[in-house]
This record gives structure tokens, C-alpha cells and sequence, in this order.
């Protein structure tokens, strides 16, 4: 038991030290003789040799050292330049544009049937095929159309110059006019806008109703953006309507709703007016309107406004007529906006200013475009 | 006589102790943890590579199928001794010396 207490620290420090290397003696003869067993073992079961070749074989897989080789032999960017034939359409196409335009060509993909989701969406709706000369003017034009207004980030995807399926897959579909007319403006890829030749009368009407309309005087086609588009005022929207619809169907739809508009203001008039409802300052006595609406619609519908609404039209219309409380009940909200003058043009601007008091929901937001 | 005893009797203890820390390397399992890294080590440096084709000269030489055990650690574990690394060798008797440190009090 003695000998056990007994520390280590008996042993000084050369003899520790030489107990160090002693260990250490071992551990490097357990691996020799680890090694040796190994190799006996290899030897005697016979694939010692096995990883040895014959000195040809080793000379074909020498590691290359040469500059502008890599360690295999092989030219770095052999393959750059060179051009590939493309089995579907036959064009050369540069070796890593390859896959991306095979990509298109063929029609697989992920993006080639999003984009002909979009192209058969919008030759629907256009009911046109554009070719690419004319996406390309209409592009470089100010007259913005409405193919290059798209959002940007969809045009990266889809505007590739290199392919060749632009023009060809673009799918002609004449025979489909009776679609509706959608306003998605997403879906509209490539076609720019509509000319009114190839559209029926019927057609022409739905599609005043929802789109701007107006004629770009390089391409005779119509604007296909929104009926607020700022690019046009509304005398040109309803210029244009008025040239492919007649006199009669001068009056611009409401924006709020897809107003069914047969070219009758009165009868317009009189349903948007009982849309509007006015709650509690609807003090509009119904012959008032009636009077008032039939001798201003003949006469002043042609107020320059950007924000066409026929209801606008009517109530400035209305409060130059006789019934001065009624404008002032007519522009709710403004307190003095009747006041003395019940001249049309004062109490048309404050007809037109955003009355944040007027219970109507269509009417102050129509106000604040005005604004 | 005395001072002969004494040097056996010391011997002795040494031995004891020796033979006392070498158990307790094995048995807590450092003496494997210490095989293991010079084993590592060694193959890092390229010492087994080096080792292996002295044995295929010695085995060439020696005749194919009559080589044994005993030929190839004859001719090996010298050579296998003198070819280990400095760096290698520095570092493990670091590592024991740092054992026997942490464990020669009891």
C-alpha cells in the first residue's frame, strides 16, 4: 500500500522525461509493427501489387503541367466560342446561350409556357397578332403603347432579342372577338394596342368602356392602358369615341363599374346619379335633375377635365341651373360652398374639391382625382 | 551493500511506478487516444507511403512468396523509427509529458 501512496512525483524530472520518451518508443513500434502486418497480410493474400500499372498506362495519365492546360491536358475554354446548330429551328446559337434558347425554341421549360400563357392571353384579348417590327416601334416611341409599359420585371424575362419565337408564336386568333375585354395589365406581353379596323362595333364599345382608347398617330392604334391613363387627357378619349361610336356615344363610361354605356347620356346620367347616393344632402329635387341634366347634356358634356365622369359634367351642370340649394346640397360637405354665387363655375370647383365629409364612396374618390 | 539495496530497492520503485502510470495511461484510454494521433500523423506526412514502398523493395528483393513476419520487421521498424518527422515526435511527448503531469499525484 505504501509503494502505491507513493506519488509519482518521486521521479524527478530526467527520469520523467526519459518515461516520456519510452512511451513514446512504444507507440512508434505498435505502429511499425501495424504497418508490417499489414503489408504481410497484403502480400500473402495477394493484392499488394495490385495498384501498380504498367509504366505505359502510368505515362497516358502523367499529370500535365503545361501553361494554358489544365493538369488533365484540356484547354480551359475550348468550348466558349464555339457555336452549336439548334435541331428545332436550325440557327447557330453561341455555346452558352445554347440551353437557355433551346429552352424557348422548344417550348419546355419553365418561362417558355409562362410566356405563351401571357401571348395567347393578350392576342384574346387584342384579338390581333402584333409583329415584332411594331413592338419594336411602338417601344422606341413616346407614345407609349401599352405592350412596353409592362412591368419591368416581367420584361427582363420575356424581351430575350436572341429568340426567335417572338414573332412566330404569337398565336393568331381571328376567330375569337367575343372574348371580354380584361383589363389584367400583366397579361399584356408583346401586343401594344388594338387598331379599331379589325374590331366590330360591339366590340369597340367594351372596349371604350374599360380602356383609354386613344389613337397613337404613328401606329393608328388605340391606347390600351387604363381610362385614367395620364398619357391621354380625356378631350382625346373622347375624341376618339367619338369618332369610332358616333356623336350619340360621346360620354365616357364610369370608372368605377364597366357601365354598359349604349351611347344615351340621359339615361346614364340618371343611373349614375341614383348610384351616387348621396346620403342626407340629397336634396336634389328629382325635376331639378331631370331639367337641369336634359339641358345640360345636350349642351355642355364637354368639360376638360382629366377624370371623365358624367356625373361631374351633371352637377356642375346642375348648379348653374335654377336650383342653387340643391348645388349647395349638390357639393355636400363645403359649408359656404353654395354662398351667394350660385354661378356654375364657382360651384362647380368646389363640386370638384374632396369633400372628406360626403358619405357617397364613388364621389370623393372621383373628387380626389380631380385634385 | 546497503547503497546497492537501496539503488534495487529504488529501481524497483521506479519500476512500480513505471508500470503504475503505464496502466493508468491504458486505462483511461490515453494510450489509444495516443496511438491513434501518431497513427494519423504519420500517415498525414507520408511516412506509411514512405515505409510501404521500402517494404515492396524489401519484399522484391527477399522473393515474393517466402517473405515472413519477422523479415519484414527486421527491415522495417528501424527504418520506420528513424523516418518519423521531428514535428511528429515533438508533439507526442508533449502530449505524455502533459499527462504524466496532470497525473503523476495520485
Amino acid at each position: 500500500m505504501k509503494m502505491e501512496d507513493m506519488s509519482l512525483s518521486g521521479l524527478d524530472n530526467t527520469k520523467l522525461e526519459a518515461l516520456a520518451h519510452d512511451i513514446y518508443a512504444d507507440l512508434v513500434e505498435d505502429a511499425c509493427l501495424g504497418l508490417c502486418f499489414e503489408v504481410h497480410r497484403a502480400v500473402k493474400q495477394g493484392y499488394f501489387f495490385l495498384d501498380e500499372t504498367d509504366q505505359d498506362s502510368m505515362k497516358d495519365f502523367e499529370i500535365v503541367d503545361q501553361p494554358g492546360v489544365d493538369i488533365f491536358g484540356q484547354v480551359y475554354n475550348q468550348w466558349k466560342n464555339k457555336e452549336c446548330v439548334c435541331p428545332n429551328c436550325n440557327r447557330s446559337i453561341a455555346a452558352s446561350r445554347f440551353a437557355p434558347h433551346l429552352e424557348k425554341c422548344l417550348g419546355m421549360g419553365r418561362n417558355s409556357s409562362r410566356i405563351a400563357n401571357r401571348r395567347i392571353a393578350s392576342s384574346n384579348n387584342m384579338s390581333k397578332s402584333e409583329s415584332d417590327q411594331e413592338d419594336n416601334d411602338d417601344i422606341n416611341d413616346n407614345d407609349w403603347s401599352y405592350g412596353s409599359e409592362k412591368k419591368a420585371k416581367k420584361r427582363k424575362s420575356d424581351k430575350n432579342p436572341n429568340s426567335p419565337r417572338r414573332s412566330k408564336s404569337l398565336k393568331h386568333k381571328n376567330g375569337e372577338h367575343s372574348n371580354s375585354v380584361s383589363s389584367d395589365p400583366y397579361k399584356y406581353a408583346y401586343n401594344s394596342g388594338i387598331s379599331y379596323e379589325t374590331l366590330g362595333p360591339e366590340e369597340l364599345r367594351s372596349l371604350l368602356t374599360t380602356q383609354c382608347g386613344v389613337m397613337s398617330e404613328h401606329t393608328k392604334k388605340m391606347c390600351t392602358r387604363s381610362l385614367r391613363c395620364p398619357q391621354h387627357t380625356d378631350e382625346q378619349r373622347r375624341t376618339v369615341r367619338v369618332f369610332l361610336l358616333g356623336p350619340a356615344a360621346s360620354s365616357l363610361p364610369d370608372v368605377d363599374g364597366v357601365v354598359e354605356n349604349d351611347g344615351y347620356d340621359v339615361p346614364d346620367g340618371q343611373a349614375l346619379m341614383s348610384r351616387l347616393q348621396w346620403d342626407g344632402s340629397s336634396d336634389i329635387s328629382p325635376s331639378d335633375s331631370a331639367s337641369s341634366k336634359a339641358s345640360t347634356n345636350n349642351s355642355d358634356s364637354k368639360k376638360p377635365k382629366k377624370k371623365k365622369k358624367p356625373s361631374l359634367g351633371l352637377n356642375s351642370g346642375t348648379c348653374g341651373g335654377p336650383g342653387s340649394g340643391s348645388c349647395a346640397a349638390v357639393g355636400a360637405g363645403t359649408t359656404g360652398s353654395g354662398g351667394g354665387g350660385s354661378s356654375q363655375g364657382s360651384l362647380g370647383l368646389p363640386s370638384r374639391k374632396k369633400k372628406p365629409k360626403l358619405p357617397a364612396p364613388p364621389t370623393p374618390s372621383i373628387y380626389d382625382d380631380m385634385n | 551493500m546497503h547503497g546497492n539495496a537501496m539503488k534495487r530497492v529504488n529501481m524497483s520503485k521506479e519500476s512500480q511506478m513505471r508500470a503504475a502510470i503505464n496502466q493508468k495511461l491504458i486505462e483511461m484510454g490515453e494510450r489509444e487516444r495516443l496511438k491513434e494521433l501518431l497513427r494519423a500523423k504519420l500517415i498525414e506526412c507520408g511516412w506509411k507511403d514512405q515505409l510501404k514502398a521500402h517494404c515492396k523493395d524489401v519484399i522484391r528483393e527477399k522473393g515474393f512468396e517466402h517473405v515472413t513476419v519477422e523479415d519484414l520487421v527486421a527491415e522495417i521498424t528501424p527504418k520506420g523509427r528513424a523516418l518519423v518527422p521531428d514535428s511528429v515526435k515533438k508533439e507526442l511527448l508533449q502530449r505524455i509529458r502533459a499527462f504524466l503531469a496532470q497525473h503523476s499525484a495520485l
